[in-house]
């Protein structure tokens, strides 16, 4: 008996959230059953769908496209805000449930989580995953995909073959018949750039890739290349993580209008390290790794980072650190979202003295803790910097409005 | 019978084993004694956790209360 795992996977998952909590309160529309998206404010530029019903799918509207594109794509669409901390409390309340099962529960997104069994075989792996479907159904009322195979990537792609409501295998074996057939796009972690290459290649299907040489592959895509083309042939050797310490803390936001200045630009920059320099004090680590991410108007997306000689927690080091990189890459395009992240964190229990510090450092550190009790007591505006007083921007930006808010992650 | 999910003002009975007993409630006014608890049971749609009380009036109608645990209120669910 090997290692059974299921992938569980919300179906349309913000959307049969709110349509179930709607229910619960009362509200007698049920938005599963008519074409509704749940999309963020238009007005903060934030109008992207977020999901979709199965209606709305009819009208062939996409996830991540704007609001605006599925407006005219169906004209009487119900656009409904979201609300985070209902999609983290229904999350957790999953994982707690499927916690009674077994020990290892593994999140990966806020509506996606693995589960290991060591003691089932496939006949009783199958069962009882279409127990915990109907349970789930039954006590949260949503539905949910669960794949189940031997390990995570094969659970995964077993999830996603039919939806919703369903419950699939993919064990090894039946990777020739099941998985294979599909178009490339559909494996895991090739994306639309991914494809187009191997469509070069004449890689249409997953058992293209599998069957394609492989010393081509890892010559044209390196270690990406060789990562999917284990995956086309169903191997995988993640682990089962534990619930880890935090890897990198980081914040991003969508700007309400366009910047094509400096000085705006690093007021943002400022005030999204803020937000992260203080979530980082609050976890009680350092980081070593700065970087900063760019979107412009058309949405082109570039990403650089870069390493400090020695740890910081301080909101000014991590700032100034992060325009240099800004000042030096940013190519004068007007920018639609910025986002900053720290990374190679360590506990800030000691502290290596560094000669490379600003010798101001120090005293900036003993601001920041000072900074951060007013705003525990007082609030998150109680003190604000200089630049941000009589200015439109705001002070504080970004996060997800619950720290428990589990993001996407691209690693198994 | 009508979904309403009002919030009310409850008074109710925590007894010492954790059971929960409403006892009487304001409605528009009006004073209603809850009479008769026909079945108590805990919904927990999308984690959000309450207990529902299925009660009955005059002998024949059916209401539910339900108890929101999260934010603690009262809510008179259906009449």
């Amino acid at each position: 008996m090997s290692n059974i795992i299921m992938h569980i996977d919300v179906n349309s998952a913000f959307l049969s959230w709110t349509a179930a909590y709607e229910k619960q309160i009362g509200i007698e529309r049920d938005i599963r059953q008519v074409p509704a998206v749940i999309g963020g404010n238009e007005e903060n530029r934030h109008g992207i769908v977020l999901a979709k019903s199965m209606p709305a799918k009819k009208f062939n509207i996409q996830t991540g496209e704007s609001l605006m594109e599925a407006r005219q794509k169906c004209p009487n669409l119900l656009v409904i805000p979201p609300n985070y901390r209902l999609y983290v409390r229904a999350s957790k309340a999953l994982r707690e449930y499927l916690n009674t099962f077994t020990p290892d529960v593994e999140a990966f997104s806020i509506d996606e989580c693995f589960i290991k069994f060591t003691d089932l075989n496939k006949s009783q792996s199958l069962k009882l995953a279409h127990k915990i479907k109907e349970n789930v159904h039954e006590y949260f009322g949503y539905t949910v995909n669960i794949g189940i195979s031997t390990n995570k990537l094969l659970a995964k792609m077993a999830g996603d073959f039919e939806k919703p409501d369903k419950c699939h295998t993919c064990f090894p074996e039946e990777i020739k018949d099941k998985m294979w057939p599909l178009p490339v796009e559909d494996l895991f972690m090739v994306g639309r750039r991914t494809k187009s290459k191997l469509n070069k290649l004449g890689i249409y299907t997953i058992r293209d890739l599998a069957n394609a040489d492989h010393k081509l592959i890892s010559a044209l895509l390196k270690s990406h290349g060789r990562l999917i083309y284990a995956y086309a042939n169903g191997l995988d050797a993640s682990t089962f993580k534990s619930p880890s310490p935090i890897k990198s803390v980081g914040n991003s936001s969508t700007l309400k209008f366009d910047v094509e200045d400096y000085e705006t630009a690093h007021a943002i920059i400022l005030s999204l390290v803020e937000m992260t320099s203080w979530r980082l004090r609050e976890a009680k680590m350092m980081c070593k790794v700065v970087s900063i991410s760019i979107k412009d108007k058309d949405f082109g997306y570039i990403s650089r980072q870069y390493k400090l000689p020695y740890f910081t927690d301080c909101t000014k080091d991590i700032y100034i650190n992060i325009c240099r990189i800004f000042d030096k890459h940013w190519d004068k395009r007007p920018i639609r979202q910025l986002g900053v992240s720290v990374s190679d964190l360590e506990e800030a229990k000691f502290q290596q003295m560094s000669i490379f510090k600003d010798r101001n450092t120090l005293n900036n550190e003993k601001l920041d803790k000072v900074i951060d009790s007013i705003r525990e007591k007082y609030g998150d505006t109680a003190i604000v910097r200089g630049v941000f007083a009589n200015s439109e921007l705001s002070p504080l930006l970004g996060g997800y409005p619950d720290d428990e808010y589990i993001g996407m992650s691209s690693i198994l | 019978m009508k979904i309403l999910n009002t919030p009310i003002k409850m008074m109710a009975v925590f007894n010492s084993n954790g059971n929960i007993q409403p006892i009487k409630f304001r409605l528009e006014d009006k004073v209603v004694t809850v009479e008769k608890v026909l079945k108590v049971y805990e919904e927990k749609i999308v984690g959000n956790k309450r207990l529902v009380f299925v009660c009955m009036h005059n002998e024949k109608d059916i209401y539910e209360l339900k108890f929101e645990i999260d934010s603690k209120i009262w809510y008179l669910f259906k009449k």
